[in-house]
C-alpha cells in the first residue's frame, strides 16, 4: 500500500463529504472533530439519508477483480452508499476492494488464511451494534457497509494508538523506514499522539538465519510470517508464543528458518520486524531506481524488480505475475545479487606464452580469435551456450558459427541428443498455474524443490487446497507437502509403463493427471528411451487431451527453452572431444576434461567462474541485470530482461561480441541492433518474438516422437542439483549463497 | 557529614530509578524461548511411562482421529504430571510427536498457558491466588510469609527442592478469601493431588508448609475452624427458621 | 543597579583594582559589549541560583518564580568568545533540557565505569581536520574509486 495511495485515498473523502453532510459540520468534521464521535447514533441517523444516485464511479483497488461464476451466486452490498455486486462468500473487506475502498490491514494478505487479529480493517456496518473486522466477516446481502464514518475512524485510530503503543520509536534506524505498512498507516488513519506513559516492552531477537534479521521488538504480532510459513513455504518452525503484552514470534528452540521461500516473509512483514540481513542499513528505499526485469537464476522466469543505485544492484524485489511466481521469490533470486558484485571479468584477456592471463584491448583479442578460427577445420569448431544466455546471442553465436561451416552449437543441460522438434517435448505444457488444476502429479527424476522454487510452491499449494496425490520417482528428498515415493529409478518407470504398478489405477481414475519429468534426465544415455517410457504412461494415463495437456518438462536453466527453440542442436554428440576450437558462451557447467589438451578455449562470459581457467582468450560480457535480453522459462513463457545498472568495466553484450567477431572473422552478420537480431530470430522461431506471451504447443508428443531402439540402463536417477543456493556462475560467486550453503544445508 | 549527606541523596535516586519489581509482573515461570540446558534439552530422551501410556490412549480416544491435535492439553497435562510438574522441551517433543503435529505448535499452547510450567518447580507447587478479592484480603502478605520462610524469590525452588511459590489468577474461591493451592507432585501422576486451602493467614501457611514438609496428609479446604466449607464464620445468620411456603392467593374470592 | 554598583565595590576593595580588572575581562563582562547574548545571560544571572558548575567550567543556573516556566535554567558557558551548545556534557544535558530534574552532578555519581566516552564539543568547521569532504574530493583522496564490483584476479590461478 502505498503512501500516496493512502494519501489520496484520505483526502477523497473530505470533498465528497462536504457536499454529504450540512455544511455547518463541514470544517468541523474534517478536523477529526468529536460531536458526532461520541454520538455514533446521532450520526448514523444523518448518515443514512445518502443520495444514492449522483455518485461518480470509483476503480476497485489495485486491480481487485471479481469472478462470478454463476450470477445466482451474485449478492449486492452497498459500500458507502455505492451498490455492488459480489461473489457469495466474499468477505466484507473484498466487498470494499471491489468498490474502489482500501482498507487499512496489517493482519490480512490475500495468499494467506484470515487470522483478523490487528483489528485495523474495522468497518461500520449497519445495525451492526460494534464496528466489525471486515477482513473475517463474510459479506451478506443487502449489507450496507461504511467505511469511513466516524465510528470507523475511530476505531481505526484506536488501534493504531494500541500498536504503536509497544512500538519503539525506531524509524529513523529501521530498514522498513519509508515503505512501511505501519508507517503510512499512522501517518493516513492513526492519532497525533498516544496516551501512553509506561514503559515500551522488549523482545528478545531471534536468529533465523543469513537471510531474514529480526528485530522483534517492532513486531505487531500480525502473524503474516507464521501463516506464510505454515501455509505457502511448508515450513512449521515460526508459531506465536506466550500471551497478551509477553506474545511474540519465534521459535523456540533455537532454530534456522530452512526454508528456499524464506526471503517473501521480509516482504510480508508489514512493520520492520523481519529485513533483509544483507541489505541492512545499506540504502533506503526512496534513493533506489526500480527496474522491473526477470530472474534468470532458475528455470521459472520469476518477474523481479531490481533495486539500484548508481552503478550497485541492492537488492530484488519479486513482482506480481499470477502466472508464474505469484507474489513469492526463491531466496536464491532475492540474495544472488551480491554475486554481480564479485568475481567479474571486466577486461579482455589473452593467455600468453607463460600461461598467464594478460589484459588487453578489444581489437587485440578479437584479431587473435578471429586469426585462430581460420586456422581449424570447421567441424572441429564447437561453440556451447551458458545456461544464462539470452535467445539474442545465442542466435549470434549460432549463426556465426554456421557461417564459419560448423553446425556444432549447443546449449548446455540439454544433452546430448537433444530433441528440439516437438516443441511440446521440452516444456511444461500444463503451464505454471495450469498445476492448479491437475489432481494427481507424477514427478520423474525431479525435486521441485531445488530445481524450480516456485512451481514446487505451486504443487504444494494445489496439494494443500485439493489434497491432489503426488508420486515421485527420484532419489530420496524432503518435500514440503505428503507425497508417494514410488521408487528411485527407471524401473519403477518400466513398471508404471507396463501398468504393474499399483499408482497407475490412481493416475487412470484421475480426472486432471500432470506428469513432471526433470530435465536432469536429458543428460542421461538413455534419455530417448526413458522418455518413451513416460509417453507410454501418459497416453494409458489419458493425460494428454484435446482439453488437457499433462505432460510437463521441467527445464533447470533460463537458456535451455530459448536454445531448443532456436535449434541448439549439435550435428554430431561427442563433437567436443574432437574439437579444436571451442567457443563457450558463459557455458560454465560442461565437463573441461572433455576438450582436448590442443584445444584452442575462447570464453565469452561475465564470471570468472571455472571454465575460464581452461580459456585461451577471455571475453568480457554482461549479466543479467545488465543487458537486455529475452528469454523463454520452463512453461514457454517469452520475457525479457533490461538493464538495471552499467555494465562493469570494458564488458559487452554477448550478441554485440559475437557480432564484432564475426566482422573481424570476415563472416560479418547482417544485423546490427537488437530489432535487427530479433527479426532475425523471427524467422527461426516467431514465439521468441511476442513478449510475455506463451505460445501453447500444436503437438501432442505422445504420437509424433520417432521410435527408439535404445535400452533403459537400470541406473537410478540422480539429483540434479546438488546445492539449491548455487546453480550457476552469478549464484557460485555470492557470498550470501556461499553462506546460506554453508548453514542451512548442513544437515 | 557531606559524605553522608551525598550517601542519602544517592540512596534516593537509586530509589526513583530503580524500577519497581511489580511492574512488569509475569504470570507463568519461564521466557518464551527455550535455553538449552544439562536437564533440558531437546536432545534428552522422554517417553510417558507404561502406566501413562495406556492413559494417553483413553485421551485420545476422545478425539476423532483427525482432529489429534485437540488432545495437546490433557497430553501436556498429563506429561507435567509424570515429570515432577514441568515440561522440559523434549517432553513437548513427545507429545508433538502423540499428536501428529510440528513442535512449534506445542510450544505455542504450552507457553500460552501459565499453568504448564516450563522450568524446574518443587515438588510442592504453592500457588497465591493474587486476584482482587484475595489481594484486599491479604494475599500480598501471605506470598511474602511464604516466600520469607522458604527464602526464595517467586518462581524459584528451594534448595531441598521441595518447595517453589508462584502466582496465579482468581481460582474461583473468593468467598473464602485468600487461598493457596498445592499442586503436588511428589507422587507422580498416580498421586498428583491440586487441593486448594482457603482463608489462611500468614501463620497458617507456614504451618501448612510445615506439615507438607512432614509428608502429613491435611484436610483441604477453608482453614479457618469456626466456618464450615463456604457457610459464615459461627454459623448462619439468615434463614434461620423453617421457610415458610409461598403465599398462595385465595382462588376463592374472585 | 545600586546593588551591583556596590558589589563592584566591595570587589575592587578586597582585591585591588587591577585583579578587579582582570577578573571582570575573564568572567567575559567586557565581552558583552560586543555580544549581547552573553550580556543577556549576565543580567539573567543576577538572582538566580547557581545549581552546579561542570568540569569545563560551565555554569548552570535556575531561577525558579516570576521567570516564565521554560526558561527557568540556562547555562553560561566557560567559553566566552565560541560557545557553542555541544559544550554542555551529557550529564548536564538532561537537567538543562527539562528531561530531569536530576542535575548533572547526581547523574554523574550514578555513571557506570565501564562505558561512556569522555565528553567532547563539536569541533565541526574547526579548522581542516574537521570538515568532512565528499568521495572524491581532492582534498579526499582515498575515496576517489567508484567501482563497485570486484574483478577476477586472473594472477593467483594461471595453472593450466
Amino acid at each position: 500500500m502505498g503512501l500516496g495511495l493512502l494519501a489520496s485515498r484520505a483526502l477523497r473523502p473530505a470533498a465528497s463529504r462536504l457536499l454529504r453532510y450540512p455544511p455547518r459540520h463541514g470544517l468541523a468534521r474534517a478536523i477529526g472533530s468529536t460531536p458526532e464521535r461520541q454520538s455514533p447514533e446521532a450520526s448514523a441517523a444523518q448518515a443514512q439519508p445518502d443520495p444514492a444516485p449522483e455518485l461518480p464511479p470509483r476503480k476497485p483497488v489495485a486491480g481487485a477483480r471479481v469472478h462470478l461464476p454463476n450470477p445466482e451466486d451474485a449478492i449486492e452490498v452497498f459500500v458507502d452508499g455505492y451498490p455492488v455486486k459480489i461473489p457469495k462468500g466474499m468477505t466484507v473487506l473484498q466487498a470494499c476492494e471491489v468498490a474502489g475502498v482500501d482498507i487499512p490491514r496489517f493482519c490480512y494478505h490475500n495468499r494467506l488464511s484470515i487470522a483478523g487479529n490487528c483489528r485495523m480493517c474495522l468497518v461500520e456496518v449497519e445495525k451492526s451494534p460494534k464496528p466489525v473486522a471486515s477482513c473475517a466477516m463474510p459479506a451478506l446481502p443487502g449489507m450496507k457497509i461504511k467505511t469511513d464514518t466516524p465510528i470507523a475512524k475511530k476505531a481505526r485510530e484506536g488501534v493504531m494508538e494500541f500498536l504503536l503503543m509497544n512500538h519503539p520509536l525506531d524509524c529513523p534506524i529501521c530498514d522498513q523506514g519509508g515503505e512501511c505498512d505501519l508507517q503510512d498507516q499512522s501517518m493516513a488513519f492513526g492519532s497525533d499522539r498516544g496516551r501512553f506513559t509506561e514503559v515500551k516492552r522488549s523482545v528478545v531477537d531471534k536468529n533465523l538465519g543469513p537471510l531474514v534479521k529480526t528485530v522483534m521488538t517492532r513486531c505487531i504480532q500480525c502473524t503474516r510470517c507464521v501463516r506464510f510459513a505454515t501455509e505457502i513455504a511448508g515450513v512449521q518452525d515460526l508459531g506465536v508464543l506466550g500471551r497478551g503484552s509477553g506474545e511474540e514470534i519465534g521459535t523456540y528452540v533455537e532454530k534456522l528458518m530452512t526454508s528456499e521461500l524464506s526471503g517473501n516473509v521480509i516482504d510480508i512483514c508489514p512493520v520492520g520486524a523481519l529485513t533483509s540481513k544483507p541489505f541492512a542499513f545499506k540504502a533506503r528505499n526512496w534513493e533506489l531506481k526500480g527496474t522491473e526485469t526477470i530472474d534468470v537464476t532458475d528455470a521459472v522466469g520469476s518477474n523481479i524488480r531490481i533495486d539500484s543505485r548508481g552503478p550497485e544492484v541492492l537488492r530484488i524485489l519479486p513482482r506480481l505475475n499470477e502466472d508464474i511466481n505469484e507474489e513469492w521469490i526463491s531466496d536464491k533470486t532475492r540474495f544472488c545479487y551480491d554475486g554481480l558484485k564479485r568475481q567479474r571479468l571486466n577486461d579482455p584477456m589473452i593467455r600468453g606464452a607463460d600461461g598467464r592471463f594478460q589484459a588487453v584491448s578489444w581489437h587485440d583479442a578479437l584479431a587473435m580469435v578471429g586469426e585462430v578460427i581460420h586456422k581449424v577445420g570447421p567441424e572441429e569448431i564447437v561453440g556451447v551456450a551458458g545456461k544464462l544466455s539470452d535467445a539474442e546471442s545465442m542466435m549470434a553465436l549460432k549463426d556465426f558459427l554456421n557461417r564459419m561451416g560448423s553446425n556444432n552449437v549447443m546449449c548446455e543441460g540439454n544433452g546430448k541428443h537433444p530433441n528440439a522438434d516437438l516443441r511440446s517435448g521440452y516444456i511444461m505444457n500444463t503451464g505454471i498455474a495450469g498445476l492448479e488444476k491437475a489432481d494427481v502429479f507424477l514427478l520423474v527424476g525431479t525435486q521441485p524443490r531445488v530445481e524450480a522454487a516456485m512451481v514446487n510452491a505451486r504443487i504444494r499449494k494445489t496439494v494443500r487446497a485439493t489434497h491432489a496425490k503426488v508420486g515421485y520417482i527420484g532419489p530420496p528428498t524432503d518435500s514440503n507437502y505428503d507425497h508417494e515415493h514410488l521408487g528411485t529409478g527407471p524401473q519403477t518407470l518400466t513398471e508404471l509403463a507396463e501398468g504393474r504398478h499399483p499408482f497407475c489405477s490412481t493416475l487412470k481414475n484421475a480426472k486432471n493427471p500432470a506428469i513432471i519429468v526433470g530435465a536432469g534426465l536429458f543428460e542421461r544415455e538413455d534419455s530417448d528411451a526413458i522418455f518413451s517410457a513416460i509417453e507410454t504412461i501418459a497416453k494409458n494415463g489419458n493425460v494428454v487431451r484435446p482439453d488437457w495437456n499433462g505432460y510437463n518438462v521441467l527445464l533447470l536453466h533460463a537458456a535451455q527453452a530459448a536454445a531448443l527453440d532456436l535449434g541448439l542442436v549439435p550435428q554430431s554428440p561427442d563433437s567436443i572431444k574432437s574439437a579444436k576450437f571451442v567457443y563457450l558462451m558463459g557455458a560454465d557447467d560442461i565437463n573441461l576434461k572433455d576438450i582436448p589438451d590442443d584445444a584452442f578455449v575462447v570464453y565469452q562470459g561475465h564470471h570468472g567462474d571455472q571454465s575460464v581457467y581452461r580459456a585461451n582468450v577471455i571475453l568480457p560480457a554482461s549479466a543479467f541485470s545488465e543487458k537486455e535480453g529475452t528469454y523463454e522459462n520452463t512453461e514457454g513463457c517469452i520475457q525479457q530482461t533490461l538493464p538495471a545498472v552499467p555494465t562493469v568495466g570494458d564488458a559487452r553484450d554477448d550478441w554485440k561480441i559475437v557480432r564484432a567477431l564475426s566482422e573481424v572473422a570476415g563472416v560479418q552478420l547482417p544485423y546490427d541492433s537488437v530489432g535487427g537480431i530479433r527479426s532475425r530470430i523471427w524467422t527461426v522461431a516467431p514465439n521468441l518474438v511476442s513478449v510475455d506471451e506463451r505460445e501453447p504447443t500444436t503437438f501432442s508428443t505422445t504420437t509424433m516422437r520417432p521410435n527408439t531402439n535404445q535400452k533403459i540402463s537400470p541406473n537410478d536417477f540422480g539429483m540434479a542439483v546438488e546445492n539449491f543456493y548455487m546453480t550457476d556462475a552469478i549464484t557460485r560467486a555470492s557470498k550470501i549463497m556461499a553462506q546460506c550453503s554453508a548453514m542451512l544445508l548442513k544437515k | 557529614m557531606l559524605a553522608r549527606l551525598a550517601a542519602k541523596r544517592l540512596h534516593e535516586i537509586r530509589h526513583v530509578f530503580r524500577q519497581s519489581p511489580q511492574v512488569s509482573r509475569s504470570l507463568s515461570t519461564a521466557l518464551n524461548y527455550h535455553i538449552d540446558s544439562p536437564d533440558n534439552n531437546p536432545d534428552l530422551p522422554w517417553e510417558f511411562s507404561d502406566a501413562n501410556k495406556s492413559k494417553v490412549k483413553e485421551i485420545m480416544s476422545h478425539y476423532p482421529s483427525n482432529y489429534k491435535q485437540s488432545a495437546v492439553i490433557p497430553l501436556l497435562d498429563l506429561a507435567q504430571q509424570q515429570h515432577g510438574g514441568w515440561l522440559p522441551v523434549s517432553a513437548m517433543n513427545a507429545v508433538a510427536k502423540v499428536i501428529e503435529v510440528a513442535p512449534i505448535r506445542v510450544f505455542e499452547v504450552a507457553t500460552f498457558y501459565s499453568m504448564f510450567n516450563r522450568t524446574k518447580v518443587g515438588k510442592y507447587h504453592l500457588l497465591v491466588c493474587g486476584t482482587t478479592p484475595c489481594m484486599i484480603r491479604g494475599s500480598r502478605e501471605i506470598e511474602s510469609a511464604l516466600l520469607k520462610h522458604l527464602g526464595v524469590k517467586r518462581n524459584e525452588v528451594t534448595k531441598d527442592g521441595l518447595f517453589s511459590v508462584g502466582e496465579m489468577e482468581c481460582m474461583g474461591c473468593c468467598v473464602n478469601a485468600p487461598m493457596i493451592t498445592v499442586a503436588d507432585y511428589s507422587n507422580g501422576s498416580e498421586g498428583y493431588t491440586y487441593n486448594y486451602y482457603e482463608d489462611v493467614t500468614p501463620e497458617r501457611v507456614v504451618e501448612i508448609v510445615e506439615l507438607l514438609r512432614r509428608g502429613e496428609k491435611l484436610p483441604p479446604g477453608t482453614q479457618n475452624p469456626k466456618r464450615t466449607k463456604c457457610g459464615p464464620e459461627g454459623g448462619n445468620t439468615t434463614l434461620l427458621s423453617e421457610p415458610k411456603p409461598p403465599l398462595c392467593r385465595d382462588l376463592d374470592a374472585c | 543597579m545600586a546593588a551591583i554598583l556596590r558589589g563592584a565595590l566591595k570587589g575592587i576593595k578586597e582585591k585591588g583594582l587591577g585583579n578587579f580588572l582582570r577578573d571582570l575581562k575573564e568572567e567575559g563582562y567586557l565581552k558583552c559589549l560586543a555580544d549581547g547574548n552573553l550580556l543577556q545571560t549576565k543580567l539573567h544571572n543576577i538572582g538566580a541560583t547557581l545549581v552546579g558548575v561542570d568540569k569545563f567550567g560551565n555554569k548552570y543556573y535556575e531561577r525558579l518564580g516570576e521567570t516564565q516556566h521554560g526558561r527557568h535554567r540556562w547555562v553560561e558557558y566557560a567559553e566566552k568568545g565560541r560557545y557553542n551548545a555541544s559544550q554542555v556534557p551529557a550529564e548536564w544535558h538532561g537537567w538543562l533540557h527539562h528531561i530531569t530534574d536530576h542535575t548533572g552532578d547526581e547523574l554523574l555519581m550514578l555513571k557506570p565505569k565501564r562505558y561512556g566516552a569522555e565528553h567532547r564539543e563539536n569541533l565541526s568547521g574547526e579548522g581542516e581536520a574537521y570538515i568532512y569532504h565528499s568521495k572524491g574530493h581532492a582534498l579526499n583522496p582515498g575515496q576517489r574509486d567508484w567501482t563497485r564490483y570486484k574483478s577476477w584476479e586472473p594472477a593467483k590461478t594461471d595453472s593450466q
